[in-house]
């Protein structure tokens, strides 16, 4: 379990994060939603130790997370929004040094990054420097560090920008795979589709502060589970209804203008970060 | 473990990067040596002044091998690649990390110095290089290692290296015993010199090359240097809040 308590970055005057308070249940796909700026990166950060809070405390499994806290950090692998990787080194370098970061033995290593790189699809390129793999391999590879440590905890920091469609959807078939495991994974992604598909729970935070924290159907419910996109002169508005027929008869007054669709928990995000900002 | 970790992957970088870090450890003392101890043939004291200029061009490499070793390591893995946050988030204990970068330091600047004495082993001079020798660069070695991490901590730019390599490094290499005795510089100034690690570190290595007794003051100077940057580079790594 993960606990956040008044959990607080202040950067000069200004608060990038908040006063936040959260619980990360183990084995729950956590999302972190928020537009750009929200503070998104700067908690992962905290919750790697690289940031440390200006206030408040970070714990886990009832034990406080700081630089020393070896134990804690045991638990945890991280994949960072940037290619946070010695760039010139080859792939299996990499693997290698993050194992022996963590003190796995030599032969499990060597094990684990064949096997990892082929799940990957990188085994051909295992000899080739980090500097010349594109943005897709580069990501592919952070996640196969990521894994080598068979972390409990697994900090996503914009896992999937850069890869292409095909990509992503490996990515999510990996990352229920691994948290099917009773891996907690805690996920920022500017991706709202993404989040929906994967995450047991989300926050949605603006500005350091939380504004909404629950499942992505209860947020999609409290929002209206169905929407109504209209085309005026604002340009495109959306309705959201609690009950289909509402929203059929709003639809069939608004004319040809108007279309009827599920909402998702992008319109969630949207009217939450619409109303903030 | 985590120091064992850290030089591996210095070694990793050496390997891979062998004729560079060599080149660069021989051209600059190479060109030393050169214009000022066969070009302009002088004497120093009554001897030819390559035998005044060999130990302090050995003490400046080693300075200057360590110090850029980590500096612009550290720096770009920091500020550029962001590999630093690797470290951070391992369970590897943040102090054998600091020391592992300390020794890895050290060892380059040692092999920055060894070059150097390998280049001038056939000049046919009386100098004597021993054990306590390369302790003492090693020493050395470590000293400026652990300014160059500090610096690097620092650092709000990866560019900031080559900068601190001109104001800390630079000066030190002209002014510290390396190409001429302080003995002349006024007395305030000269005691100043005098406190900078490499001006101990040249005595100490020119005293052995002369078969004297090194001074031990330049081994309480140069011990000072490593326990206050170590204690700085190590309440930074655990301490800092942005990193």
């Amino acid at each position: 379990m993960i606990e956040l308590r008044d959990l607080t970055k202040k950067y000069g005057g200004f608060t990038a994060v908040d006063h936040l308070d959260l619980t990360i249940r183990t084995g729950e796909f956590f999302g972190l939603l928020g537009p750009n700026g929200a503070g998104k990166t700067t908690t992962i950060s905290m919750m790697s130790t690289v940031l440390l809070p200006t206030e408040g405390e970070i714990h886990i499994d009832g034990c406080r997370l700081d630089r020393k806290a070896s134990a804690q950090k045991r638990k945890l692998s991280v994949i960072t929004q940037e290619y946070s990787m010695r760039q010139d080194m080859n792939m299996e370098e990499v693997m290698e040094y993050q194992g022996r970061l963590y003190r796995i033995p030599r032969k499990t290593i060597r094990e684990k990054t064949s096997e990892l790189l082929e799940f990957a699809g990188l085994a051909e390129y295992r000899k080739r420097t980090v500097r010349h793999l594109s943005g897709g391999m580069k990501r592919k590879l952070m996640i196969c560090r990521a894994l080598l440590i068979e972390p409990e905890i697994l900090l996503l920091d914009e896992p999937t920008a850069g890869m292409d469609a095909l990509s992503r959807r490996q990515m999510w078939n990996l990352l229920r795979r691994v948290n099917q495991e009773n891996m907690t994974i805690v996920l920022t992604t500017h991706y709202i589709d993404e989040a929906q598909a994967l995450c047991d729970r989300v926050a949605l935070i603006n500005k350091g502060r939380l504004q909404k924290l629950d499942t992505p159907e209860s947020l999609i419910r409290e929002l209206g589970a169905f929407a109504v996109d209209e085309t005026g002169e604002d340009g495109l508005v959306s309705k959201y209804f609690h009950n289909r027929e509402e929203a059929i008869g709003y639809l069939a007054a608004a004319g040809n203008q108007a279309s009827l669709r599920a909402t998702t928990l992008e319109d969630v995000f949207v009217v939450c970060a619409g109303r903030k900002l | 473990m985590g120091i064992i970790t850290v030089l591996w992957e210095k070694w990793v970088e050496f390997r891979r990067d062998f004729y560079k870090i060599t080149v660069a450890a021989m051209i600059g003392p190479l060109m030393y040596l050169i214009i000022f101890g066969m070009g302009i043939q002088t004497t120093s004291h009554g001897e030819p002044y390559l035998h005044f200029l060999i130990p302090g061009i050995v003490a400046m490499a080693t300075m200057t091998g360590s110090f850029s070793a980590i500096a612009q390591n550290m720096s770009v893995q920091r500020l550029y690649e962001k590999a630093l946050d690797q470290i951070m988030v391992s369970p590897t204990p943040l102090w054998q990390f600091i020391l592992g970068q300390i020794i890895g330091g050290s060892l380059r600047g040692m092999y920055a110095g060894c070059v150097i004495l390998f280049l001038t082993f056939p000049i046919r001079t009386d100098l004597v290089f021993t054990g306590l020798s390369l302790l003492i660069m090693f020493l050395n070695g470590m000293v400026f290692s652990t300014i160059a991490l500090v610096l690097s901590f620092l650092a709000k730019s990866y560019t900031d290296a080559p900068r601190f390599t001109s104001y800390i490094i630079t000066p030190m290499s002209f002014l510290c015993n390396t190409f001429f005795s302080t003995d002349q510089m006024p007395s305030g100034f000269r005691d100043v010199i005098a406190l900078l690690p490499l001006s101990q570190t040249s005595a100490m290595i020119r005293a052995i090359a002369n078969r004297e007794a090194p001074g031990l003051f330049g081994f309480a100077i140069l011990a000072a240097y490593l326990a206050v940057f170590g204690i700085i580079s190590v309440v930074f790594i655990y301490r800092k809040k942005n990193l």
